[in-house]
């Protein structure tokens, strides 16, 4: 694995008081390494500043 | 093969409710043929992990006496059904859970109960805790895979171990298994049929859906289990309509949209037959009169990766209070998704809703123009269970294919047979229509089914 991306999930783990199952590091790292090269192409398209995500309606529409 | 030549368990739903409305079949003979079929063949197809025989025969005398009076409830009533673990049960609780409580029947289990539908079971799936428990087998060749996430559904509905299944779809759960399966299977709308009841593993992404073996019997489960539930927040009002109303064989002048460079952009990891029958469905449905033209959908190339990061993100929220647990335990998909979504920023996860909103928006406008898609649905035919790693659906999931795109979007997706492999292994055609326009996607995939009539192809097993 990456040893950024390795050192980045160690940290988060330890911040949520989790750590990995032995031997998971090795046995995920060829599906974390490409997760983490497609995510960066998640930001490779320009969306303009008006592209919202979903918007927040204040109205009452509950049950 | 004609229905009469057909052993009971074969029936198909369609032809099963005729001859029980008829009172030519009884429930109780149609239920005991095929819990005979489940004791016969389930040994080497491993769909059930929690067989309800009892009960179900209890409830299969309880439709025979009330149809006897004359209260024939519709086309479900007396109808063997199973569904996949991961919707609740009474008495049955969801193993996938683990570490989040049961509500009972789910909703969608409950309308089927309520229209009379008798409830043979529990069925594997993909990530179950119990690693013990063999792995389903694919009825066309048990070397091979079913497809997942609902393994169970697919082998027990193409093996004849129940007439219809109740899937759950959150990258292609639904339409992986009725693929590889030779079945037709319905991810309807989000928002028209139901959570409540379903173990979650993506709130904005869960749809749950049938799987039958021809697309009569996806609407009649459809009619069953459609509608707003005021115990899913994200259920929707739009009105549910007859859908065996699309059954009528006519497509003379519906557009038909092929996203053409999203297939390109696939085709590197798609096998050429697949490519093929569905090139060869596609001119049938141009031949029965569709008008067929190619549409461009400029940003669903990145729509696979992100529904891949909202499905890790939701997981991952959902199953935080039981991480620790979920990691010393859980399944190794389970386990990969809460290191995914660890690894996702709130900024990769805003992007991803922007995206969501964009590809809508693009859809929105080439649906202004057809009025269903149609593309793959498969990679390529079942791989060899020997082939398939335990996390290999991941690696899927994160580059462009097939299925996410329309999670993302919500809209509703059929998968209908478009013929064989060259070592006999199912292939299948989606069809994608507009928001809650079901309707359109069934009778687009009843026309085409009805003219090449693959169903009639049955496994040995």
């Amino acid at each position: 694995m990456n040893k950024l991306i390795e050192e980045n999930l160690l940290a988060v783990l330890k911040r949520e008081g989790l750590e990995p199952k032995p031997g998971d590091l090795e046995q995920f790292s060829e599906i974390i390494d490409l997760y983490m090269e497609n995510l960066k192409q998640l930001h490779s398209v320009n969306l303009g500043a008006e592209e919202l995500a979903p918007v927040f309606r204040p109205e009452w529409t509950g049950k | 093969m004609a229905v009469a030549e057909k052993p009971l368990y074969y029936l198909s739903i369609h032809e099963a409710q005729q001859l029980i409305k008829d009172r030519k079949l009884s429930p109780v003979e149609l239920t005991q043929a095929v819990l005979d079929r489940i004791a016969a063949v389930d040994g080497k197809l491993h769909a059930y992990i929690n067989l309800m025989a009892d009960s179900a025969m209890q409830e299969a005398r309880t439709a025979e006496m009330e149809i006897a009076k004359g209260n024939w409830r519709g086309p479900m009533h007396g109808i063997p059904i199973a569904v996949k673990d991961q919707l609740d049960v009474a008495g049955a609780p969801a193993r996938i859970r683990q570490f989040t409580e049961g509500v009972g029947d789910a909703t969608a289990v409950r309308k089927l109960r309520d229209a009379g539908a008798v409830m043979l079971g529990k069925l594997h799936m993909s990530s179950l805790p119990d690693a013990d428990l063999p792995a389903p087998r694919n009825p066309w060749n048990t070397e091979h895979i079913t497809g997942g996430s609902s393994t169970g559904s697919g082998a027990a509905v193409a093996g004849g171990l129940c007439l219809g299944s109740l899937g759950e779809d959150t990258a292609g759960s639904i339409r992986n298994p009725s693929a590889f399966c030779g079945l037709a299977g319905l991810k309807g709308t989000y928002g028209r049929v139901s959570r409540h009841g379903l173990a979650p593993l993506s709130w904005s992404l869960d749809h749950c859906g049938p799987i039958a073996r021809v697309v009569e019997d996806l609407a009649h489960m459809l009619n069953a289990i459609a509608g707003h539930d005021p115990q899913d927040p994200t259920s929707s009002n739009v009105p549910v309509v007859d859908y065996t109303t699309a059954l009528r064989e006519n497509v003379k002048g519906m557009a038909v949209g092929v996203p053409r460079a999203y297939i390109d952009e696939c085709a590197p990891r798609t096998d050429a037959i697949v490519l093929k029958r569905v090139d060869e469905a596609i001119d049938q449905l141009r031949s029965l009169g569709a008008r067929v033209e190619d549409v461009k959908v400029p940003t669903l190339h990145l729509a696979t990766i992100a529904n891949a990061v909202i499905y890790y993100n939701e997981f991952w929220a959902a199953h935080k209070s039981a991480a620790g647990e979920v990691l010393k335990t859980g399944a190794p998909q389970r386990r990969a998704r809460i290191y995914l979504g660890l690894l996702t920023g709130s900024a990769d996860y805003i992007q991803a809703q922007r995206i969501r909103s964009r590809c809508r928006s693009e859809l929105a406008e080439v649906f202004q123009r057809v009025d269903c898609l149609a593309l793959p649905n498969q990679a390529g035919p079942a791989p060899r269970m020997k082939d398939v790693g335990p996390i290999d659906t991941l690696f899927k999931h994160v580059v462009p294919e097939y299925h996410g795109p329309f999670n993302l979007t919500g809209l509703p997706t059929l998968s209908v047979p478009c013929g064989f492999s060259e070592n006999n292994l199912p292939i299948a055609l989606q069809i994608v229509g507009k928001p809650f326009d079901e309707l359109t996607v069934l009778r687009a995939g009843y026309t085409y089914q009805q003219h090449m009539r693959w169903y009639e192809h049955r496994p040995e097993i």
